[in-house]
């Protein structure tokens, strides 16, 4: 019996050093940073050449369109609109559709890469806007009175 | 009206608390009386949540804004149909539901197991009803769908989210959670077989159709909510690994490895360990998959928001599932070690099975890493990372290429153990299949490696069991003498399960299909001015113009765009984008336009426009293949069916007719129906079915009927007097014709014992001096065939194919097949 498990044991072993090894490997190539402005601002230099999710706010009116092409640039902050306090700010680039729910004060998800300007540039279909009332998350729906 | 619903939410509580404590108090003083008078309160939940739904829904009929869900959900507006369906387009009302459907399912699982599982009943009251108190508990202290302003109730509500107003949104919450609470009830008697330690195999059985009717509905939930994501998300897509798809399938895989290992355990009683983890896993992933899309732990376009509290509360409940469960089966152990627990052999189907649900497993660890991989990156690092869909494609494409192939390879495999001639015979057509398949589609010019891969496999597993119906209708038109098709109908409706396990697996590999599919995905989008056209694949398209149209409800953008192909115009389509009035200071709905065929999807979407110059951006996708999936779900509903019928459907439907005759027709004409449609129904007129059991002309038929049981394999081996299935009718023929001859008893079972190759058709052994003799006649001849064909086997295996096959080797061949048949069809 102690054989057995001895033989079971092993390969256990062996398959999951496999596993996580390859585990490993993708992931280094998968794995993005999820940052936030602020974040992104005081770390520019570690990320660099990195795969980044940017979350932030649009800032209205910020949002400038190339006539007759998909050509967008923005700029976003750390905070919601309505926190009053901006925090940081970034330039933004992007070329493509962006979803509906993208418009001044949303939040966004934006996947790209820090330039070396400053600014960063956002991938073909990198742009995530949270709808804020999608079922019924914060915001959206009239904020319950009393609780 | 509030203030009944939320006292009936609260009564529901303080009865499922009673439920749970007078069932195992019941129990454990064996009291009869308590124990019903459990399973008396949980029926009372069923009818309390009934009412409490009534309720709710006619809140929302008669708009009563004062009750704040539906003034978030719903509007006077909106259409009847939506009116019903908000209530469980939110978080609490999707909660409620879900107490509702669980109450409902676990009645019915008590109601139909009550006598047959007397000793598990009161334990799976117990647990259904802790896990009933668990959800009322977070509505009744926290998200009350009840709940009314305690300012004036405002005028109108803000309607139901216009993403979730379309039909498949409707149905596949619905379909999605009964799937997901129908989990609950094998969990429940798994636990309770740990409880009482009656882990014989009874409880598996008990649950073993219910699994398959949640895990259809979970099926057909997932395939709803990707053909909602396909027509209302618009990204041209279905399925992108986000948190809240991911969840769903998550209790799908383990389902899935659990159908299947549970055929192990019936046939082999191995992994019985394995099969109650299973199970635990499987509800515990459903809770898992509540909690990721309801908490906000993660960050997903679809999930309901953050909530901290409900997080904890979450938690707190999943930590006491795995204590409670694991601790009963690590305490169990003694109980639940398995008979045999070695495989004999590696190249069998019970390790088939094992490697398909270690893959399943796997998938399911992997999905539920990979989603959580952001949250758990954020708390061991504290810098969050996570992984998109190319991480999970990564992953996924080799795991279920895999899969694929082992769907394909284990009805190939024997029990127990596989011979090499064996192997050989087994899988010549079907690695022929694929070697064809990948030949011909390498000859079309076709490079994509995992797509090739893809269509070969398919090509494998459909020839595997294209080979698996051919053999077994062959083995039982020669058994009955019937004609192919009539053997094929035949041959499905004795062993449901087992065939409608293969139709499912063809589902699947449409399934699969349709995923290959996608590698030829074309994707493009451009500016389109006014008159100007853009060419994707096959199709030319042109901007015709932008309109702007009205209706009570909405408003709507559409683009007319002219699709060519060939140079001809084939269609109008009109992608558009809808502003909701009560959803003004929110984005427009995207209406993607959708052309179907079945070999490819044209899919427009209207990315942007400018309704002064008229030019739109649009988005043009090409999807191959992609309605094979649809199809594919489809057929894996259909085989499931199959697999759920029960037992005695057949004789319920000749029961109800009057003549042999017409009832054959009915019967056949619906199976013919269900499998090809009207015009097969000429062929069906043969289908020989089980009849209603014709009265005996004579004393000796009688006492015949009663001395031959039925050799069908599926039915005990019952006295032909009372079988009902073909097979019985078909015997019963046989012995009619013998009597007519004129023959004498004895002579009719020497004759019958040469027609049927043995004396296993006999209920009893007859035991006379002169019968031993008879007997012994076709039994040498038995026995020289089975020495020949080991000999044959033998000297096979040994020298290779230098041995020629010798005179008796084909019939030998045949009583091969049929053994290895009647194996097969233990079930």
């Amino acid at each position: 019996m102690t054989h057995r498990y001895i033989k079971i044991t092993a390969t256990a072993v062996v398959l999951s050093a496999a596993f996580g090894f390859m585990m490993w490997t993708t992931l280094r190539d998968g794995a993005e940073y999820f940052k936030h402005v602020d974040e992104v601002v005081s770390q520019r230099a570690s990320l660099e050449g990195k795969k980044v999710q940017l979350h932030g706010y649009v800032i209205p009116g910020t949002i400038l369109n190339k006539p007759n092409t998909l050509e967008y640039r923005f700029k976003v902050q750390n905070n919601p609109i309505r926190a009053g306090e901006p925090g940081q700010v970034m330039s933004i680039s992007y070329t493509g559709i962006v979803p509906d729910t993208f418009k001044g004060e949303a939040e966004v998800v934006l996947k790209g890469q820090l330039t070396s300007d400053g600014g960063f540039h956002t991938d073909p279909n990198g742009v995530i806007a949270k709808c804020p009332s999608k079922y019924e998350a914060a915001g959206g729906a009239p904020a319950p009175a009393g609780l | 009206m509030a203030s009944l619903g939320t006292f009936l939410l609260l009564s529901s509580f303080v009865v499922c608390a009673y439920a749970a404590v007078s069932s195992v108090v019941g129990a454990r003083r064996g009291s009869r009386r308590l124990i019903e008078s459990g399973i008396g309160a949980l029926y009372l939940v069923a009818a309390l949540m009934a009412v409490a739904t009534a309720v709710i829904i006619n809140a929302f009929l008669t708009d009563d804004f004062s009750i704040r869900y539906v003034a978030a959900e719903s509007e006077t507006l909106q259409p009847l149909f939506y009116k019903i369906t908000s209530y469980w387009g939110g978080l609490n009302g999707s909660i409620m539901f879900w107490v509702f459907l669980l109450s409902v399912f676990g009645s019915v699982a008590v109601w139909v197991n009550k006598e047959r599982h007397r000793e598990l009943i009161p334990y799976v009251v117990a647990t259904i009803s802790t896990v009933e108190m668990f959800f009322l508990y977070l509505m009744v202290v926290h998200k009350n769908p009840f709940t009314t302003f305690l300012t004036p109730a405002p005028a109108d509500g803000t309607g139901l989210n216009p993403l979730l107003q379309n039909y498949w949104m409707a149905i596949h919450p619905p379909s999605l959670y009964t799937g997901f609470v129908g989990m609950t009830i094998p969990f429940a008697f798994g636990l309770a077989a740990l409880i009482t330690g009656n882990l014989d195999d009874s409880w598996l059985r008990a649950v073993r159709r219910w699994t398959m009717v949640a895990w259809l509905f979970l099926s057909f939930g997932l395939m709803l909510g990707m053909i909602w994501a396909y027509e209302v998300l618009a990204w041209g897509g279905y399925w992108g690994w986000d948190p809240v798809e991911n969840a769903a399938v998550l209790p799908w895989f383990t389902a899935t490895a659990f159908l299947h290992s549970v055929m192990v355990q019936e046939r082999r009683s191995m992994l019985r360990v394995w099969n109650v983890t299973l199970v635990i896993l499987t509800f515990f992933l459903t809770i898992f998959g509540t909690f990721l899309t309801r908490s906000g732990v993660v960050q997903s376009v679809h999930a309901f928001g953050d909530d901290p509290q409900l997080a904890r509360l979450f938690t707190g409940f999943m930590v006491v599932i795995l204590t409670f469960s694991f601790g009963l089966v690590i305490y169990r152990l003694p109980l639940l070690r398995a008979r045999n627990s070695e495989l004999d052999s590696w190249v069998s189907r019970e390790a088939a099975f094992l490697a398909n649900n270690w893959i399943l497993l796997f998938c399911a660890f992997f999905v539920a890493f990979a989603t959580m991989f952001p949250t758990l990156s954020e708390a061991v690092t504290g810098t969050r990372m996570t992984v998109g869909p190319p991480f999970f494609n990564k992953w996924m494409l080799p795991i279920g290429l895999v899969l694929l192939f082992l769907t394909g390879l284990g009805p190939l495999l024997a029990w127990r153990k596989s011979t090499v001639t064996n192997l050989i015979e087994q899988f010549a057509w079907p690695v022929g299949g694929m070697v064809v398949t990948l030949g011909a589609l390498a000859a079309l010019g076709f490079t994509q490696w995992a797509a090739l891969t893809c269509f070969g496999l398919c090509a494998f597993v459909m020839t595997t069991i294209g080979q698996e119906f051919w053999r077994g209708a062959m083995v039982r038109r020669k058994n009955t003498g019937s004609d192919v098709f009539t053997a094929l109908v035949g041959l499905v409706a004795r062993n449901k399960r087992r065939y409608g396990g293969y139709i499912v697996h063809v589902g699947i590999v449409l399934i699969f299909v349709g995923f290959a599919g996608n590698a030829y995905k074309r994707d493009v989008t451009q500016l389109l001015q006014p008159g100007q056209q853009m060419t994707v694949g096959a199709y030319t398209v042109r901007n015709d113009q932008v309109k702007v149209i009205e209706d009570g409800q909405k408003q709507s953008v559409v683009a007319y765009i002219s699709v060519f192909k060939g140079g001809k115009q084939i269609d109008t389509m009109y992608p558009a984008k809808a502003s909701f009035r009560k959803h003004q200071n929110e984005p427009p709905r995207t209406d993607a336009a959708i052309r179907r065929t079945l070999p490819e999807d044209l899919y427009l979407v209207l990315a942007s426009f400018d309704l002064g110059t008229q030019a739109i951006s649009l988005n043009v996708v090409v999807n191959p293949l992609v309605n094979w999936v649809w199809l594919g779900f489809g057929l894996l509903a259909f085989g499931t069916g199959i697999a759920l019928l029960p037992e005695t459907t057949f004789s319920f439907a000749l029961a109800k007719v009057g003549s042999p005759e017409a009832a054959t027709t009915t019967v056949a004409v619906i199976v013919a129906l269900m499998l090809f449609g009207a015009p097969r129904s000429a062929y069906a007129q043969h289908v020989e079915l089980p009849g209603s059991i014709s009265t005996p002309t004579n004393q000796l038929e009688k006492t015949m009927r009663d001395e031959i049981g039925c050799t069908c394999g599926s039915c005990a081996h019952e006295a032909l007097s009372k079988c009902i299935c073909g097979q019985a009718a078909q015997m019963r023929e046989d012995l009619r014709a013998e009597i007519d001859s004129g023959k004498n008893h004895d002579q009719i079972i020497s004759s019958l014992i040469v027609k049927y190759g043995g004396e296993h058709f006999l209920s009893q052994p007859l035991d006379r001096g002169f019968n031993r003799l008879a007997w012994l006649f076709p039994y040498l001849l038995g026995g020289v065939g089975v020495i020949g064909v080991s000999v044959v086997a033998m000297r096979w295996s040994k020298h290779g194919h230098d041995s020629e096959t010798t005179d008796n080797a084909p019939q030998d061949a045949a009583m091969n097949e049929r053994l290895d048949d009647e194996l097969r069809n233990l079930d």
